[in-house]
């Protein structure tokens, strides 16, 4: 099988789940918002066919169609009833390689967004988060809303999509079907409808350097709650310290339920939040991804809150992590790893992101080992190579 | 008792394949086994060994509709408060346990219900009933942690009060329903919360947490007699009390409206009184006259108001799942520079037109293959599963998920039809504004 291409069949499943992704976004855009407004005018119509036509014709065999356009990649997924497995691949095919991008249809997604980014300034941690991308991520596109800002927006036509796509058209997208289906038919079938000419995708991977920790406040709409967000960046997708700061992540809070350290603390011990949410490695892709530290709380309990989490922190530096600790996170991530694998849609993300990474995510067996050869040592050097408490930037979202 | 497994679908498109929801949801046959034990607990499980994994579902037949006026919010607070402490789980260890043993739980309340999930990797699905059974004896409600969660819940309180859409589903309840328990918040106020403490709550938990008021659901790879042997353990202490039936809602017969200005972007939600989940059939059609409506981009309000006319950014429609009196809800944002009143005006408009022309069949047909493929989609996965047969045993029966899937794929386009003409009546719904406050 090719590098672009992975297909898996579910026994049993009635459903299928295709994924075209375009190795593509906001990183590789000219102006804020292109890779979004491409990727989601890709549902808008085709050449053979508008966007009702399209509408209509996928709803009438209950398949499901979601487009976007994210930091690096644009593209779509199709779910279906697995008998339509064919007629949802040639469907994908046309979307992909047809799309019509008119006038008419841009200009109104491009509306669309703009009234969105208005939508999501209704909600105050929404807009708390987007300060704090930019205070870690300046003039880098992780750093800001990835629909783009009204002006940039304002300056977007059909034209600015069409090209878009064109140049990603210029090397093989990604493709990954499973389901309910024969491999050996899928395969075949998809090589004919989504090889191109041009090269391989490419990994490009983005670093930005740490930037000094700040602090900003933020006026959000809220009418007595305050959002606080704390963290700074850590590592990319490849680095060697992935598995050791997911196992990390669960010690701090990052796995189900209230157990970490952080929401023991802030919600369970100090009742100071009901969201308490932790996460080293968020947005870790290709690009560097981030620590976040994310409350929502009363205004006059965010100085203890903050300094609350500062010396977690601290705490998790100084002490390290129990042997408690570190099996039980490693448990916890080994024990999800068969409801990460439930369905035709999880899967057929598993592949996508295995063809992306270039790594086998898509193998359970790999995935099983990489977080079983981590020790506790690792865990710990990466908490201490990789967590800085004394350069956290801090994001306030205030009640007006 | 297996569930019935007969019949098809004889009012969706026939088309070879297609897996039978019966089959999807309790297995092959005999796969499911459902009994009351001698504890009065009901007992429900499904055998799957296709993954080694198990789903549980622990629902009891108590909400918020079972709160005196005294008792408001004490349903949930409950639930919290079982996370807070018991006879061998201190404060935190349930989700220490379930984390460490490669598991994850929730909980949720609503009206009707309250129910308890886990999922865990094969070999440890008996902490589960191991932890519920801890909980439903020897709850501990310490002062100090009741007081802790009570603040916690008041942080919750004011996220929900801090986002515009759950203000205005708020609003629409407390019209809808007026002295009805449904019209009153799940989460309590902050006044009647103050007022709940550990003897309240422990009082609540004494009358309604007990085996025979609860449905046991474990779904994966387990045995029937393995699970009943645990299951048998949990406590019972009293007959099943029947639980009131619901309250009728006195039907209004004006227009009721509400409207505060808030924010960057004015949002409308429209709401007309439906029959509950209980009335199989007419429940059935209203979900899918929601999808006719608005439930996807071919759908007539998307196409008009949104993609056509361009008045409103999306629009959305739902049906609440509630077992008493229920409501269809249709929910959208305006697009800017346009007057609110106008997309109102359009909206009554649509919906007049609907009861007038009545439901194409193409359109019915449309909206019955796509809500076949969502219920197909969701239920490819065990905790979804479980979670649909405990409410089903705890709020119906167990013949209920599939004869609520086969009303909506045998409703014919002149029942649809008929029902939008007794559904849209202006003079029963109730109109929510959140304007913007920059105006338009």
């Amino acid at each position: 099988m090719t590098d672009w291409l992975r297909v898996r069949r579910i026994p049993g499943s009635g459903t299928f789940a295709l994924r075209v992704w375009f190795p593509c976004g906001a990183l590789d855009e000219h102006l804020p918002g292109l890779a979004y407004l491409t990727g989601h005018a890709l549902a808008e119509g085709t050449q053979r066919r508008d966007w009702l036509q399209v509408a209509v014709d996928l709803e009438d065999q209950g398949m499901s169609l979601s487009t976007f356009g994210s930091l690096e990649l644009f593209g779509l997924s199709l779910d279906g009833m697995v008998s339509d497995w064919q007629r949802g691949l040639d469907w994908a095919s046309e979307l992909i390689f047809e799309p019509s991008f008119t006038e008419e249809r841009v200009d109104w997604l491009r509306q669309q967004t703009v009234a969105e980014i208005d939508s999501l300034s209704d909600q105050p941690d929404v807009v708390t988060g987007w300060r704090f991308l930019r205070q870690l991520y300046p003039g880098h596109p992780a750093g800001r809303p990835i629909q783009g800002d009204r002006e940039s927006l304002n300056a977007l036509s059909a034209d600015d999509c069409r090209s878009f796509h064109r140049r990603a058209l210029e090397r093989q997208p990604l493709v990954a079907v499973a389901g309910g289906l024969t491999e050996s038919e899928v395969t075949a079938a998809l090589e004919s409808r989504f090889a191109v000419p041009g090269p391989p995708h490419r990994a490009v991977r983005s670093l930005p350097e740490a930037s000094p920790r700040t602090t900003a406040d933020v006026k959000t709409s809220a009418r007595d709650q305050a959002h606080l967000f704390l963290g700074h960046l850590t590592v990319a997708r490849d680095h060697e310290d992935l598995a050791a700061l997911e196992l990390l992540g669960v010690v701090m809070g990052a796995g189900s339920g209230l157990s970490g350290r952080i929401p023991q603390r802030i919600r369970e011990e100090e009742g100071l939040a009901y969201t308490a949410q932790t996460n080293p490695l968020s947005g870790a892709s290709k690009v560097r991804g981030r620590l976040v530290i994310y409350l929502g709380t009363a205004e006059e309990n965010l100085t203890q809150a903050e300094a609350s989490v500062r010396d977690e922190l601290q705490r998790l530096l100084r002490d390290g992590v129990s042997a408690d600790e570190f099996e039980g996170a490693k448990a916890y991530l080994l024990g999800r790893e068969p409801f990460r694998q439930e369905t035709a849609r999880q899967w057929g993300d598993l592949l996508a992101q295995a063809a992306y990474f270039e790594t086998p995510w898509d193998d359970p067996e790999w995935r099983r080992r990489r977080l079983q050869e981590v020790t506790r040592e690792e865990v710990e050097r990466a908490a201490r190579t990789h967590l800085h408490p004394d350069q956290l930037h801090v994001t306030r979202g205030l009640p007006r | 008792m297996h569930p019935s497994t007969a019949g098809g679908f004889a009012g969706r498109p026939q088309r070879a394949g297609d897996p039978h929801v019966a089959r999807l949801l309790w297995g092959e046959s005999g796969a499911t086994r459902i009994e009351t034990l001698e504890n009065g607990l009901e007992l429900c499980v499904l055998s799957d060994c296709r993954l080694p994994i198990v789903s549980t579902v622990l629902a009891y037949r108590v909400g918020a509709r079972d709160e005196t006026a005294a008792q408001a919010g004490a349903a949930h607070f409950l639930e919290h408060m079982m996370f807070k402490g018991s006879e061998n789980f201190a404060a935190g260890e349930i989700d220490r346990v379930t984390e460490s043993r490669g598991g994850s739980n929730n909980a949720f309340t609503s009206h009707d219900v309250t129910a308890y999930y886990f999922s865990f990797a094969q070999q440890h699905w008996a902490t589960a009933l191991e932890i519920e059974r801890d909980r439903m004896g020897g709850l501990r409600l310490d002062p100090g942690e009741v007081d802790a969660e009570r603040q916690v819940i008041l942080e919750e309180l004011a996220m929900y009060e801090s986002d515009p859409w759950d203000v205005l589903h708020q609003e629409v309840s407390r019209l809808l329903y007026p002295g009805h328990p449904y019209g009153a918040p799940v989460l309590g106020t902050r006044e009647s919360l103050r007022d709940l403490g550990s003897s309240e709550l422990a009082d609540f938990h004494r009358r309604h947490y007990l085996a025979e008021n609860a449905v046991l659901v474990v779904a994966g790879d387990v045995t029937f007699e393995a699970v009943r042997a645990e299951a048998l353990r949990l406590p019972s202490g009293a007959a099943r009390r029947q639980r009131l039936p619901v309250a009728d809602v006195e039907a209004t017969s004006a227009l009721q409206r509400y409207e505060r200005a808030f924010g960057e972007v004015s949002r409308l939600l429209l709401s007309f009184p439906v029959a509950g989940a209980t009335d199989v059939e007419a429940h059935a059609t209203a979900r899918l006259l929601a999808v006719c409506l608005a439930g996807g981009r071919s759908s007539r309000l998307n196409q008009r108001l949104v993609e056509e006319e361009k008045l409103a950014l999306w629009v959305a429609a739902d049906v609440a799942e509630m077992t008493g009196p229920a409501s269809l809800s249709l929910a959208l944002e305006v697009a800017p520079g346009v007057e609110e009143m106008r997309v109102e005006e359009r909206l009554f408009e649509e919906l007049d037109r609907l009861c007038a022309e009545g439901v194409s069949g193409e359109e019915l047909q449309r909206a019955q293959q796509m809500s076949f493929a969502d219920w197909t989609f969701s239920h490819e996965r065990l905790q979804r599963r479980a979670l649909t047969a405990a409410l089903a045993l705890a709020l119906h029966d167990d013949r209920y998920p599939e004869a609520s899937v086969r009303a909506a794929l045998q409703t014919t386009p002149s029942e649809a039809s008929s029902m939008a003409r007794s559904l849209f009546d202006r003079d029963r719904c109730v109109v929510a504004w959140s304007t913007a406050e920059s105006g338009t």
